[in-house]
């Protein structure tokens, strides 16, 4: 709505300037620096703003048109200062033909880039890709830089062998009348590209943008007939700053919004990990008094026996007694760890019927941004079609979130390759089957045996309590976890689970 | 060797108690042993030495709470805590409201043993002293108005002259009077009649 709004807004200021058009304004070469300075800082911080995106973003396509932005806003610098008659003090003598020249360039280049990123929108699909690495966004930058000085020394320096396309410092050439038109081809191609595969809002705002690009294009090349500094002239240039200041005010607010949605996911995963580890303290500090009891009862006794024997006549009734209440207080402690076990049972007990392929989507999407921070790519083999267990949908989404972040830690050390955990699912018989594999350091085999083991734990901030209750939470649903005995390189976790319909050939009730 | 003396325990958990009970009766203490403070506090308590040994865990009142009621029903016995999930500050509390030990469950037998001695002896000193004031407060109880004047006055370090111009006596009279005070009193030097004096709150040169 406020898109084509404003694009309606800017097309009534392109038909009320255009009576006009022709009308030239002398004297207002002072203003074009500022105008000029404007545009840069706009087009630079919009691509600067777009690459920031992409660390987040996955689409290849943006980098394209942040790379125009970019290259457009560098070049609106020579371009300014080239411009006859703007800078007569610092006595810069340039050909007319150089401020023709990268207008030129600048325009065609932005308009190329536009049209690459609709080429790109159209043959990508919504999700192309994963988030770029600083390195490459840099380089990136760089190199748009480097193009933009080197066309700036080839424009400025070349003098005499650039082509003509200006008559004087006022007028075009003929020669320039296939610039505006072959810009205004790119538009049209663009604005088309990206009508068929509009997708996102940034789609829609380069539109917008095309649009107001092709106006400002129509009032400068055919209603002011190419005359600079005419009011046609002028009101291109400032349709175009206003659409440019446009696009970058969406695109901040856009940034902060995301922004702020993840700080407050942040912040709920955060409150939700706290409660949990809150519960499990609780839970902990109960059951260690629980056992601590019937144990600080049997020590005593066991020293009041000794002491009752050691006398120098040894009172035998009293020490049987302590020994008669030190095995009743092995078989309560024993008790109460049955009881502890049989807590846990229980609340594995609130079972429902759940989409398997489901539960796996949701856990790792709560881990997405845990996933983007450690720098891994996540490739996942789905399930064909839906896997009905019967579990608890909170445990189960435990054990992959537990699984996932172990792998990423076995990651972290990894530098010069790049980081992969590989999620593959798959139906053996009525057995629902999902690995999680790294290609990390993987599991020495003196710990591979051990690695289930309550409190035994190869990271030095790890309680050892994780994969034993991964492999508790999916003994208590029927199923199995293990660790793949010859995996190949990294560490390769698989579980399975009992699925409730028949699989490939089900039906059959 | 000890049958003078009791040991009170107090913890909710029957074989805890049992097994302090066991140890402690193998030394040769005499134990009392109850699951809850009220219940304590509702038994009749002997006049002899004596020692709590109390659970910082309890239901309906922890430990430490108790420790802070005994002080206001001013009922003054030392007290060791046993607790199975003890931490510093709460350490710190009980040992700093007085307590004689603070131990972890499950602890060394000697260290219970000693503890509790220590309880006991610091109770038997307590006592001895009460004692030694209710003796002292009795005697000066049994003396005259007058009597009780002359030893205000000695204590403070009156010479007799100085006595008799103040009570307006003859200086007989006072020295009757104080080997009256004396005799009662049950000493035979200045310094003792002094120090007596020291401990029933008279004031005296040195305070």
């Amino acid at each position: 709505m406020l898109a084509v709004g404003i694009a309606a807004l800017l097309g009534c200021a392109t038909l009320a300037a255009m009576p006009f058009a022709g009308v030239r304004l002398e004297g207002t070469e002072p203003v074009l620096p500022a105008y000029a300075a404007g545009l840069a800082v706009v087009e630079i911080m919009t691509g600067v703003l777009l690459l920031a995106t992409l660390t987040l973003s996955r689409h290849r396509a943006v980098t394209v048109v942040a790379a125009g932005y970019l290259f457009s806003g560098l070049l609106a610098i020579p371009w300014a200062i080239s411009f006859p008659g703007v800078f007569p003090a610092l006595g810069l003598d340039v050909d007319v033909q150089s401020t023709a020249t990268l207008a030129a360039v600048r325009r065609l280049g932005f308009a190329s880039s536009l049209l690459a990123y609709a080429a790109l929108r159209l043959a990508d699909g919504p999700e192309s890709g994963r988030g770029q690495s600083k390195g490459s966004l840099l380089a990136c930058v760089f190199a748009v830089a480097a193009a933009a000085v080197a066309v700036s020394v080839l424009a400025l320096s070349g003098v005499g062998k650039l082509p003509r396309f200006m008559a004087n410092t006022r007028e075009v050439a003929p020669l320039w009348s296939y610039v505006p038109a072959a810009a205004m081809t790119l538009y049209v191609l663009t604005a088309g590209m990206l009508l068929a595969a509009r997708r996102s809002v940034l789609d829609l705002w380069v539109t917008v943008v095309v649009f107001t690009l092709a106006m400002e294009l129509f009032l400068l090349s055919y209603v002011a007939g190419g005359t600079r500094l005419t009011i046609g002239w002028w009101t291109g240039r400032v349709l175009g700053l206003v659409s440019a200041s446009m696009v970058l005010t969406v695109l901040v607010s856009q940034t902060a919004i995301l922004y702020a949605r993840l700080a407050d996911t942040t912040a709920r995963d955060r409150q939700d990990r706290e409660a949990r580890l809150t519960v499990m303290e609780a839970l902990s500090a109960s059951i260690a008094h629980e056992i601590n009891q019937p144990l600080s009862s049997m020590v005593t006794n066991a020293y009041a026996a000794l002491r009752w024997l050691g006398k120098p006549e040894p009172h035998v009734p009293e020490a049987t007694a302590a020994l008669q209440d030190i095995v009743g207080d092995g078989h309560r402690a024993g008790r109460i760890v049955e009881e502890t076990r049989s807590i846990f049972r229980k609340t594995g007990g609130e079972r429902e019927l759940l989409d398997l392929p489901a539960v796996l989507e949701e856990a790792l999407d709560r881990l997405r941004f845990d996933v983007a921070r450690a720098g891994v790519r996540l490739a996942v083999e789905p399930f064909r079609g839906p896997v009905i267990v019967s579990g608890n949908r909170i445990q189960l989404e435990q054990v992959v979130c537990n699984l996932v972040t172990n792998a990423l830690e076995a990651l972290r050390g990894i530098v010069g390759r790049e980081r992969l955990v590989t999620i593959r699912c798959r139906r053996e018989g009525n057995w629902a089957v999902i690995s999680f594999a790294d290609n990390g350091p993987g599991v020495a085999q003196p710990q591979a045996s051990r690695i289930f083991d309550p409190f035994f734990s190869t990271k030095s901030n790890g309680m050892g309590m994780g994969l034993m209750v991964c492999r508790t939470v999916i003994e208590a649903h029927g199923g199995q976890l293990w660790l793949e005995p010859d995996a190949g390189a990294g560490a390769t976790f698989s579980l399975r689970l009992p699925a409730l319909d028949q699989g490939r050939d089900g039906g059959r009730e | 060797m000890t049958s003078a003396t009791i040991v009170y325990v107090v913890d909710d958990d029957d074989a805890v108690r049992a097994s302090i009970d066991r140890l402690l009766r193998s030394v040769g203490h005499e134990v009392a042993g109850f699951s809850a403070p009220q219940a304590f506090l509702a038994a009749p308590r002997h006049a002899r030495p004596s020692c709590l040994v109390l659970d910082v865990r309890l239901p309906f009142m922890s430990g430490l709470e108790f420790q802070r009621e005994l002080a206001l029903l001013q009922i003054d016995i030392p007290i060791v805590f046993i607790t199975g999930h003890g931490d510093v500050p709460m350490s710190v509390a009980a040992m700093k409201a007085g307590a004689v030990e603070f131990l972890m469950k499950p602890f060394r037998d000697q260290d219970l043993i000693d503890a509790v001695h220590r309880g006991i002896q610091l109770d038997r000193q307590r006592a001895e002293a009460k004692q030694a004031l209710d003796e002292i407060s009795t005697r000066h109880a049994s003396l005259t108005a007058r009597e009780r004047e002359v030893m205000s006055a000695v204590v403070s370090g009156l010479m007799n002259k100085q006595i008799a111009a103040l009570l307006d006596i003859s200086e007989v009279t006072v020295k009757v009077h104080r080997a009256q005070v004396m005799r009662k009193m049950g000493v035979t030097t200045l310094p003792e009649l002094v120090r007596q004096a020291d401990r029933l709150g008279l004031p005296t040169p040195k305070a």
